[in-house]
């Protein structure tokens, strides 16, 4: 190569790096402006900080490493650790059924509803008019023939008033809806622009607390993110409230849900584990099978046991879920020829079940994954290998295998991560089942750590977000301790690579 | 509904390995769907949008949620009622379930509508949630079956403005069962003998399913005397009193002890296999509900639709569910809202075009006399007249699941009937009392 | 004849026995999308009722946006996120920086979140997103490629770095001393050698996407907007008047790209271009 070829390369690449970079910044000022006029500053302190991020990466010159892991970082900062960060935020929570609002929100809406009509209070025919300074007025015809307008007797539209059509008062929705002429037992509104009754609010506000106007019943806004009686008795909705480590309390101290939980635990990890090590040597057994050149109907066998994977996988859960039907499914009756066999109904045979049913859904993926990485293993090695006398097996296990978990190491360890919270196909296939009538919270003999989790949280009357939020939290943290322990190994399958 | 189950986990199918975005799921909902399924076939249609979501939504007037089956019906007469008031009107399709869960959340994000369809029982939660603003229906509520305007009634205020009703009924084969049964132990045996001549393979289409089905066998319950809740002074449903392990319910649990052992009920039937069966003509009676009519009449059965017989010699009340329109209470129109709903659905020309397009049971009374002459319409009425409004409280949560697993446990023979329902009344007032 | 059992009989037996059982429920699959009664589970006898109504019936629902939808989706994501993947993989492979196994460690670790209750935190961003920059907020398919992205680094990374370990550095080297940059090499040997490793990627990215439910029903609402796993789930979301029939024949069609695309990508995987590059 030429030094003016190499350098006009140089130059090239220079312009090319240029052009995307300072597309970027131009995105970048778009953002800027855009969220600047919306007064959005969470996302433009993001756009602000990620485009620096981008300009100082790709014109230092001491950060190559950085240039080819900035791209990827920033969405998953976005999309992944952010979340991971709001769940676990949440966790300290009480957010969930009933506490979906914010405070100032939530008190809006129990005083727009206190506004009750007076019991027994007759409709009266209203129209909308604009004055001559184009204020809204209530023209209003009772049950008793009689006119009043703003509360005043009148007869008819006053000549500088106009009665606004319907189109007008869209425009102008919130001004209606807010427009209340007083009476003697309370205030006539209307909600459509044409037929108005006597309301009147059942609560009154002031210095935090709610007053029932009939009953006395003093509402205290309180801890627990309700207003509430002296009584306990608690005005809807109630809003999101800070509430501290009472999430996690509870997860530790419930005696109802320690015992259970802890036996889930050992099948939980059973599962994942199981899930794993027969995904896997299935999925690699068929990609050895497979990857010999000469073997005819290779591409179609390939394409063929995809399919599993390509088949959404709720769809063959519940297929999966109708085969093993005890009185009525296709294996016991099509297959076995009459068998009476309770895959599904015994709780020892609903966990192989479930294994099996995961078995069919992972295998095309370890399968895939094994190929691929087959194509890494250098032929001379096993050439070497062979020469030294090794048998098929020594080959494989000596050599193939432990050169294949280099790369799937880290995949095995994600797999046993993502089935030890495999919710999909536990609700599929069993929904946890079948039931276990003596434990003491609802639980099946399937249920995972999360899927019992989940039954406990949202089971009950109401969802309590904040309190699967706690517990997804404390189960991440088990299995990153699991994972992180099995990574180590990974680290030293490397260091003997290379 | 009442596959509470299946029906709130079909949200979560997500790749079983997934190299992308890792596993992801919702949460599970224990009554996310809701009380009706749509007749099928109509799903066919589809909105035209006449412009991107995000402008429509912003410029639009009126912004209304409705499931699939509907948002074309819809569609039609929001169109009439643009035109009519120059207004513009943009109807969202979204999965029935996701309307009540979807309007929680949304809502207050501000990408909610401002009117939605949906079912009573899912006041508990709008309510509690702040989500759905009071209606004041004013001389419009006599125009309504008393049932309709009871089941949309919420700690003293009128939330919806009812269009059908609609609760299960006796689904019979007048080829295979030619007589109208006199009692359940009538049906039985006549379903039995027919299994027996091998012209049925199940003397009654009635799916337990995996997490066992509550709201298809609760007119059973009811003949027995038992319930779910007792009925407050005010008529409300008592969260405090839970009935199913009353001495009717524990009656009603030995009696599915015994059709487990005569093999009149199995707890393998799901509902395909329920609906397959009694729409080939393999069972000569299905307790089922007006979305399964349709499906009957195109699978060339003759049908007959009437009450479900007695089994404890009580009346067999099943649930009845209320489809109606509700006001989001953060609905940015909702003047335009409160037009709509009161002024035009609410009128009974509007009511009837709306019978006419998905024939669902009307809740209007007036309409429903003009169309009782349809003897399917009319043996839904008669099952659902002596019917109990599906409860709307937030505890109904609690009670699905435990009262489906008991109710499978004693068809799968797992222990004394007794016990199994004892115990899992005990699980659910646990739920409730947290 | 004994030999041919040896090398390749064995084989087919087995290729053989594991079709039986990968393909059996699809086969109920095929079998429910021909009943004409819209049953999923319910019959033992297969094709019992055949006929082609219900596929007649897609071309009622917005079906073909669906598939159009999908397919760019998932084609823009697979492509982003093997360039994203292998990006960084070159940077975990070829470098030695400080943070570099802890690194490691971190990607791995966000992945073992339980994922259930993200949708509500994307949601909320999104819907903020929206509210500044409506082109890739809530309710765009772009921004719905974007939230994928957030997972293109996730394990892929490690599947790729251990197969970009083993392409000789020496090859690197020798470009270097040519003066080629960093780029360069990353661009013109990495890339080509790794092509097995980066079409498997391509492949899991684009049926993950293809079959993704959870956050594109949230972030897309609009019916001819919708992806295949969420317009054919509104089919069957109503359980008691759900067509299995419609959803079965739409879920195999929608499954066709992802077998085309495997047949496709197959002779990348298994091109070999790594073993020749290693001998020469």
């Amino acid at each position: 190569m030429t030094d003016l070829a190499r350098s006009g390369q140089r130059l090239g690449s220079l312009a090319g790096k240029l052009l995307l970079v300072g597309l970027v910044n131009a995105l970048a000022v778009y953002g800027l402006v855009a969220t600047y006029a919306v007064r959005d500053w969470g996302i433009f302190a993001v756009i602000l900080v990620a485009t620096a991020a981008v300009d100082y990466v790709y014109f230092s010159r001491r950060t190559l490493a950085s240039r080819y892991l900035l791209p990827g970082l920033i969405f998953l900062l976005i999309f992944q650790v952010y979340v991971v960060i709001y769940t676990a935020y949440a966790g300290f929570t009480n957010v969930g059924d009933g506490h979906n609002l914010d405070k100032p929100r939530a008190l809006q809406h129990i005083l727009a509803v206190s506004e009750k009509r007076v019991p027994g209070s007759p409709p009266y025919k209203v129209q909308v008019l604009a004055g001559p300074d184009d204020r809204l007025h209530l023209l209003a015809t009772g049950p008793d023939g009689r006119t009043t307008l703003d509360g005043r007797p009148a007869t008819g539209v006053p000549a500088d008033h106009r009665v606004l059509p319907f189109r007008d008062l869209v425009g102008r929705q919130q001004e209606v809806l807010a427009l209340r002429v007083p009476l003697q037992d309370g205030s006539l509104r209307t909600e459509d622009g044409s037929t108005g009754y006597i309301a009147k609010p059942t609560l009154r506000y002031a210095d935090d607390t709610l007053t029932d106007t009939v009953t006395g019943t003093v509402y205290r806004a309180t801890e627990r993110g309700y207003f509430e009686s002296a009584d306990g008795k608690v005005l809807t909705p109630g809003w999101k409230e800070v509430v501290g480590l009472d999430n996690y309390v509870r997860a530790f101290t419930d005696e109802r849900l320690r015992a259970p939980l802890l036996s889930v635990f050992a099948w939980t990890f059973a599962f994942a584990a199981l899930s794993v090590l027969t995904t896997f040597a299935l999925g690699l057994l068929l990609a050895l099978t497979l990857n010999r050149e000469g073997l005819r109907g290779r591409g179609i066998y390939r394409s063929l046991l995809v399919l599993p994977y390509a088949v959404p996988s709720f769809l063959s859960a519940l297929v999966w879920t109708g085969m093993l039907n005890q009185s009525f499914g296709f294996v016991n009756h099509g297959l076995l020829g009459g068998a009476d066999i309770p895959w599904l109904n015994d709780a020892t045979l609903a966990k192989v079940s479930v294994l099996l049913v995961n078995l069919w859904l992972g295998f095309p993926y370890m399968f895939l994954i094994c190929t691929g990485a087959l194509q890494a293993v250098p032929a001379e090695v096993n050439e070497a290998a062979r020469i030294d006398g090794a048998g098929p097996w020594q080959l494989f296990r000596r050599v193939t295998l432990p050169l294949l978990l280099v790369s799937t190491g880290p995949l095995l360890v994600a797999s046993f991560a993502f089935n030890f919270n495999n919710f999909t196909v536990i609700y599929f296939v069993t929904g946890g089942g079948p039931n276990i009538p003596d434990a003491p919270i609802t639980l099946g003999s399937t249920d995972l750590l999360i899927s019992a989790v989940y039954k406990v949280a949202f089971g009950g009357a109401g969802r309590e977000w904040g309190f699967a939020c706690a517990m997804s939290t404390i189960i991440f943290l088990v299995v990153a301790a699991i994972s992180a322990a099995g990574f180590r190994r990974t680290r030293a399958l490397e260091e003997t690579y290379s | 509904m009442r596959r509470p189950a299946l029906a709130l986990g079909l949200v979560l199918l997500a790749a079983a390995c997934g190299s992308q975005a890792p596993e992801q799921a919702q949460p599970p909902s224990p009554s996310a769907s809701a009380t009706s399924p749509a007749a099928k076939g109509e799903a066919t249609t589809i909105v035209e949008p006449t412009d991107g979501p995000i402008k429509r939504a912003a410029a639009a007037d009126l912004v209304i949620w409705a499931d699939d089956t509907r948002s074309p019906i819809i569609q039609k007469i929001a169109e009439k009622f643009a035109a009519d008031k120059g207004v513009k009107v943009a109807v969202q399709q979204l999965e029935f379930g996701d309307i009540r869960d979807n309007l929680v959340t949304q809502g207050p994000a501000g990408e909610g509508p401002d009117v939605v369809i949906g079912a009573h029982d899912w006041l508990g939660k709008l309510v509690t949630n702040g989500a759905v603003a009071p209606l004041e229906l004013g001389d419009k509520l006599g125009q309504f079956k008393e049932v309709a305007i009871k089941a949309f009634s919420y700690d003293g205020q009128v939330y919806g403005l009812p269009y059908a009703i609609e609760n299960i009924a006796l689904f019979r084969n007048t080829e295979l069962a030619p007589e109208t049964p006199k009692s359940f132990d009538e049906l039985m045996k006549v379903g039995l003998d027919l299994v027996k001549q091998k012209k049925a393979t199940l003397p009654l289409a009635l799916q337990v399913g995996p997490e066992g089905d509550p709201y298809h066998f609760f007119p059973i319950a009811s003949s027995f005397g038992s319930g779910v809740f007792d009925v407050k002074a005010d008529g409300g449903y008592d969260p405090a009193k839970l009935l199913i392990d009353n001495e009717g319910g524990l009656a009603f649990a030995k009696a599915l002890d015994g059709w487990r052992k005569s093999k009149a009920l199995s707890a393998d039937v799901t509902y395909d296999i329920a609906k397959e069966a009694f729409n080939s003509g393999k069972a000569p009676f299905q307790l089922t509900g007006p979305w399964n009519t349709d499906d009957a009449v195109k699978a060339g059965i003759k049908l007959a639709v009437e009450p479900i017989p007695s089994a404890g010699g009580k009346p067999a009340a099943p649930f009845v569910g209320v489809q109606g329109f509700m006001i989001s209470a953060n609905a940015k129109n909702k003047l335009v809202a409160n037009e709509f709903v009161l002024n035009y659905l609410g009128t009974p020309e509007v009511s009837k075009e709306l019978y006419d397009s998905g024939k669902r049971p009307p809740a209007m009374t007036s309409v429903y006399e003009q169309v009782k002459s349809d003897p399917i319409i009319a043996g839904f009425a008669a099952a659902g007249d002596i019917g109990q409004p599906l409860p709307s409280i937030p505890a109904m949560d609690a009670v699905w699941t435990e009262y489906g697993h008991a109710e499978r446990d004693i068809l799968l023979g797992k222990g004394d009937p007794v016990k199994l329902m004892k115990q899992a009344a005990t699980k659910i007032r646990d739920k409730i009392g947290d | 004849m004994t030999r041919w059992f040896r090398v390749y009989g064995w084989r087919h037996l087995v290729g053989l026995l594991a079709l039986v059982f990968a393909l059996l429920p699809i086969v109920f699959v095929i079998s429910a999308s021909l009943n004409p009664r819209g049953t999923l589970t319910a019959s033992v006898t297969l094709f019992a009722d055949a006929s082609l109504d219900n596929y007649r019936d897609l071309a009622g629902i917005p079906y073909g946006f669906w598939f159009g939808n999908t397919l760019w989706i998932a084609a823009a994501t697979a492509v982003a996120t093997v360039l994203l993947a292998a990006s960084g993989a070159y940077a975990f492979s070829r470098f030695r920086f400080k943070g570099r196994r802890l690194g490691l460690l971190g990607l791995l670790l966000v992945q073992m979140f339980p994922q259930v209750l993200a949708a509500v935190a994307i949601f909320l961003l999104m819907a903020q997103i929206k509210g500044a920059l409506p082109g890739i907020g809530l309710g765009t398919q772009f921004g719905l490629v974007l939230v994928y992205l957030g997972g293109a680094m996730g394990v892929n990374i490690f599947l790729i770095k251990g197969f970009f370990d083993s392409i000789p550095t020496e090859l690197d080297d020798a470009a270097k001393v040519d003066g080629a940059s960093h780029t360069r090499v990353f661009f013109t040997i990495i890339l080509r050698l790794g092509a097995p490793v980066l079409a498997v990627i391509a492949l899991l990215s684009f049926i993950a996407t293809v079959n993704e439910f959870m956050i594109a029903s949230i972030m897309l609402q609009d019916p001819q907007r919708k992806t295949l796993a969420v317009g054919l789930y509104g089919l069957i979301s109503e359980r008691l008047s759900a067509n299995w029939g419609v959803f079965s024949a739409g879920a195999l069609l929608g499954a066709v790209p992802s077998v085309l695309l495997f047949r496709f990508l197959q002779r990348y995987i298994v091109s070999g271009l790594l073993r020749g590059s290693v001998k020469g």
